[in-house]
């Protein structure tokens, strides 16, 4: 079971580089205020670069630790407050066309607007047609 | 710039982040997920009843730091995550690009 697995990642590095992919595409995973997903959201739709999102509902905390609630006269530290992260797949040059949408979407100007971290990508399957590289995005 | 990602038991989440508070390491993201290893999940045994939980709830921490801290957070993890048990968790380690601070849009390692 593991054996076809691992044959089957190599198969789509291979794809990768041969269509010259490789180096091509890069992960955005932005976290970001929950209140600010909507306005991300369309932003990133309005782009055109970018085929489709993944949301999750995290935790987390920056600098700050956190942050101090205040409850029927008592303060509480609130070790992680929720945010949500979005997972974007794109093409390299759409990059900064990315950071630009969220950042002016997602920017309060308070501590906590979150950040964006870009990595990237080996492989990627289109699991519906067999899609490998930059056209499964 | 690494992204540590490490998945550990839901239990020792508190431990791990006041280890990491004392090196220093602020910051991270966690997230609620599933998942089971080598052992393919466990038995479970309630009311004369055998179940296979197939997928067990962990917690995935992902932290990303600089070059030279990562090594200081896997070996942190690896410590006090630790139980000795099956189902500890694991830790990767991935290169990280770029970042950017969604108030100031600083880039790099400042952003971190």
């Amino acid at each position: 079971m593991s054996d076809v697995l691992i044959d089957d990642s190599s198969l789509i590095l291979d794809t990768a580089e041969a269509a010259g992919d490789s180096a091509s595409m890069k992960w955005v995973s932005c976290i970001i205020r929950p209140e600010s997903l909507d306005a991300v959201k369309d932003a990133l739709s309005q782009l055109h670069v970018v085929g489709g999102m993944m949301i999750t509902d995290v935790r987390g905390f920056g600098r700050q630790k956190g942050s101090t609630e205040h409850y029927r006269g008592e303060s509480y530290v609130v070790r992680f407050l929720p945010k949500v992260r979005i997972d974007i797949a794109v093409q390299a040059e759409d990059v900064e066309a990315v950071l630009s949408a969220v950042r002016s979407a997602a920017q309060s100007g308070q501590v906590g607007d979150g950040k964006a971290f870009i990595t990237g990508i080996q492989g990627a399957l289109r699991i519906r047609t067999g899609d490998r590289g930059a056209s499964a995005l | 710039m690494k992204l540590v990602t490490s998945i550990i038991r839901p239990d020792k989440l508190e431990t791990v982040v006041d280890a990491l508070d004392k090196q220093h390491i602020v910051g991270m993201t966690v997230t609620d997920v599933r998942g089971f290893g080598r052992q393919k999940g466990q038995v479970e045994h309630y009311r004369g009843g055998e179940y296979t939980i197939r997928f067990i709830p962990k917690v995935r921490l992902d932290i990303v730091v600089q070059d030279e801290d990562a090594e200081k957070v896997v070996s942190t993890i690896g410590k006090v995550a630790r139980t000795g048990n099956i189902g500890d968790g694991k830790v990767f380690v991935v290169n990280v690009e770029n970042a950017m601070r969604i108030r100031t849009g600083e880039r790099g390692t400042s952003a971190l």
